[in-house]
């Protein structure tokens, strides 16, 4: 974690519910300072629900944010309060641990309220009604067009860390054309499809970027009883060759995932190990192929079912690999599991999505990627009461230890990331979900252009990055 | 005359109310909702649907969206938050409407020459490969062909940009990519009308009068065998004007073809009202437009109540 626009990391005060962030000297694009008034004029419009925003969630356990929200309490009460120019003080419901963590998100961004005003409702709808105090200046950009620049922006605070004066940006939906592109020297950076991932894996200007998004089986519990049965969860994890899904299906260079949690997302506050690898410690072999121990399980797990057989269908969408991935898994899960039979339910992608969100499904993938770098927001997911655990999966102990992890320990970091591991542990164990594969996106990229990063979200920093001659 | 395109103008509005009304019906019938970040939660999706008045009963969402029409205005688009409905199609439209003109003047005009071609050297191997060349034209999808053109004129031969808008060069390969269905189809029509044409007896007369075969064809033959691709032309130019996603995809073109498929697959129901009367009003005028050429164009059709 480094801080950018504030001047340390805060340390949070009144049990773990008062953030107050001193404010380094910087000035927009425009010449006017970043100021403290400029986040909270900036959150109070993100929360305030006449602005339609579709990132407003995100402000949950800002004190009132969910008042506002739901449009029983003005902006104004927002928990967030400029003390000075530059100090802002930010005050929360309750403590959230990854608080921190959370502003990297764009959406807690500052805004002008200055140029807000100026602009009025065009603000943000063009890049000349919009001003910056990040690296780079929008220009170019019109609204509706598929190319645009960045510009360096000499008024940001680390200018002197920014070596590319322009960069050119343009959405290319079709992987061909910009692989032509790229070939014929015309981009310095493409991303690839599978397809395209598989041939140009030996070349040397391919990288594989790893994402912070997991992919995983869900199992419906409410409509499948079956399901609650942990062996022939357990046998269903067993009987996935991840490596050879991976390697056939997706191309793209993709992980198998022990955890739901993904690699590269957060690291132990005192060891700096890596939560997933530290989580899948004695554990890995719940998602490692056993197809002989698979068998066992699903024998067992039938039995005390009381069944002999068993029929469900796994419910894919019409996305690029959801229909290669749906006959591997069926051709897999039924090779390897005597008595299975599963019939495969292709729908449009977005009634795969409300009918996942609706229980109407036996068997579907899933995937999740994550807001902010801390375990917490894929393990929230599977809590009892998580709306978003389609599967209805229930565990005591883990939601005791997701609760403990923001209340007891909210404070501790040590002990909130013991209760972290453990809980992962217990979803892993049980199979709560089915964790297939973390993504990763294959790029080929010019090898004079060094230092490239990329967040776990996808997007680039471009600070620091150079040019070789 | 006036009255023949007074009564036609009441058909053209009808017809649009009518694709309004089906439209509107059939967006509510889309699944998802306009709000595509599959995170937001429950509570605030319907905070959003209020905001945007998506909560009330579908007959009045009817009502606002068909007032809202009639007066001209198309809202604002759900996926481009802030941009009007108007300025999204007024920006995006350029590229577009200038490879359907293109496309349409050398798919016609080749078109018309092949199958005049075709025609005078009925049967003959001339004929045959004409023929084989309108086939290949119809039967091959453009994205075909644009991916053919791109791959061997701009990567292999580098003779013209592989993708993106910018400048003249950068519109020859998606004009060639688009051209090609125009060219088939008027080569096809062409080629038939002009048979029967140098068949009729007024061609025999012009040619007993001692015109060369070149004479005939050129003043009497061509004329008149342009008559039914009059008929094909209008629609043709409409929904080449319009874009073609494929092709537009392939060349990275910022076109309106790219943004009808996007706005559908995000419910971005303005948008798509928006594209769908942009495109009704262009089709029912092109037509309306044709039917009063007609008159001019051949004296043997009248158009109803003039003879009165």
């Amino acid at each position: 974690m480094q801080p950018a626009v504030a001047k340390s990391v805060a340390k949070p005060t009144d049990n773990g519910t008062v953030y107050t962030y001193n404010l380094r000297n910087s000035k927009w694009s425009n010449g006017d300072d970043v100021t403290a008034s400029d986040f909270v004029f900036a959150w109070r419009r993100t929360v305030d629900p006449a602005t339609k925003s579709q990132y407003a969630y995100l402000y949950s356990g800002v004190k009132n944010a969910d008042k506002i929200m739901a449009g029983k309490a003005k902006a104004s009460t927002l928990g967030v309060k400029a003390l000075s120019k530059d100090k802002l003080q930010v005050t929360l419901e309750h403590p959230i641990p990854y608080f921190n963590t959370m502003l990297v998100n764009p959406a807690f961004f500052p805004q002008s309220e200055k140029a807000v005003g100026e602009y009025g409702k065009k603000f943000g709808t063009q890049s000349k009604y919009l001003v910056f105090n990040g690296p780079y200046k929008l220009t170019g950009w019109n609204g509706t067009n598929n190319s645009w620049k960045e510009v360096k922006n000499p008024t940001y605070w680390n200018a002197k860390n920014v070596h590319i004066d322009q960069i050119n940006v343009t959405a290319i939906k079709d992987p061909s054309t910009a692989m032509n592109l790229y070939q014929s020297g015309k981009l310095d950076d493409a991303s690839l499809t599978g397809d395209q991932a598989a041939v140009a894996k030996s070349k040397p200007d391919y990288q594989g970027v790893k994402q912070a998004s997991t992919f995983y089986l869900e199992l419906n519990e409410k409509k499948i009883p079956a399901f609650k049965n942990t062996k022939i969860r357990q046998a269903i994890g067993m009987s996935i060759n991840r490596e050879e899904y991976i390697k056939k299906v997706l191309q793209d260079g993709s992980i198998d995932a022990p955890n739901v949690t993904p690699q590269g997302l957060a690291q132990d506050p005192s060891t700096k190990e890596d939560f997933s690898k530290e989580a899948a410690k004695g554990y890995s072999q719940y998602t490692q192929y056993n197809p002989k121990e698979a068998k066992t399980l699903w024998t067992a797990g039938l039995k005390e079912a009381n069944l002999k057989t068993l029929s469900v269908e796994l419910l894919t969408d019409d996305t690029d690999n959801a229909k290669k991935s749906g006959e591997y898994l069926q051709n897999t899960l039924e090779k390897n599991l005597p008595g299975l039979k599963v019939t495969i339910a292709t729908v449009p992608f977005k009634t795969r999505l409300s009918r996942s969100q609706n229980g109407q499904f036996d068997m579907v993938m899933g995937g999740w990627s994550a807001d902010f770098p801390d375990p917490i927001t894929f393990l929230d997911l599977f809590t009892t009461d998580g709306s978003y655990n389609d599967g209805k999966w229930s565990n005591a102990q883990y939601d005791k230890l997701i609760e403990q992890s923001k209340t007891t320990y909210a404070t501790d970091a040590e002990k909130r990331w013991q209760a972290l591991i453990q809980a992962q542990q217990i979803l892993t164990k049980e199979q709560g979900i089915i964790p297939i594969y973390q993504r990763v996106q294959a790029h080929l990229v010019n090898p004079k252009v060094q230092n490239l990063k990329t967040a776990p979200g996808g997007s680039y920093n471009f600070v620091g990055v150079t040019l070789k001659k | 005359m006036v009255k023949y395109v007074l009564k036609r103008i009441g058909y053209l509005l009808l017809t649009l109310f009518i694709v309004a009304s089906i439209t509107f019906f059939l967006m509510k019938l889309l699944p998802g909702t306009p709000f595509n970040n599959p995170k937001i939660p429950a509570a605030q999706i319907a905070i959003l649907r209020k905001q945007y008045g998506l909560d009330l009963p579908v007959w009045q969402q009817y009502l606002n969206y068909m007032v809202g029409i009639a007066h001209g205005d198309f809202g604002e688009s759900y996926q481009f938050a802030g941009q009007t409905v108007s300025y999204l199609i007024s920006t995006r439209i350029g590229p577009s409407l200038q490879l359907g003109v293109q496309a349409m003047i050398i798919g016609t005009l080749l078109g018309i020459l092949l199958g005049a071609i075709a025609a005078i050297r009925k049967n003959t191997w001339v004929d045959a490969t004409a023929t084989i060349f309108a086939i290949i034209g119809r039967s091959i999808p453009n994205f075909v062909f644009a991916a053919l053109l791109q791959f061997w004129l701009a990567y292999k031969w580098r003779l013209f940009p592989i993708a993106l808008w910018d400048g003249f060069s950068s519109s020859i390969l998606p004009t060639l990519a688009l051209a090609m269905a125009p060219l088939a189809n008027t080569a096809r029509f062409m080629r038939t009308e002009m048979v029967d044409v140098l068949s009729s007896d007024y061609i025999e007369l012009a040619k007993s009068k001692g015109e060369s075969q070149w004479q005939v064809v050129a003043k009497h033959a061509m004329r008149n065998s342009m008559i039914p691709i009059v008929t094909i032309i209008g629609p043709m130019a409409v929904d080449l004007m319009l874009g073609s996603l494929v092709v537009e995809n392939v060349f990275a073109i910022p076109g309106i073809g790219q943004q009808f498929v996007q706005s559908i697959t995000t419910n971005d129901y303005p948008v798509i009202m928006g594209l769908t009367m942009l495109y009704s009003v262009m089709l029912t005028v092109v037509i309306l437009i044709v039917d009063i050429l007609y008159g001019f164009i051949d004296p043997r059709i009248r158009l109803s109540g003039e003879g009165n």
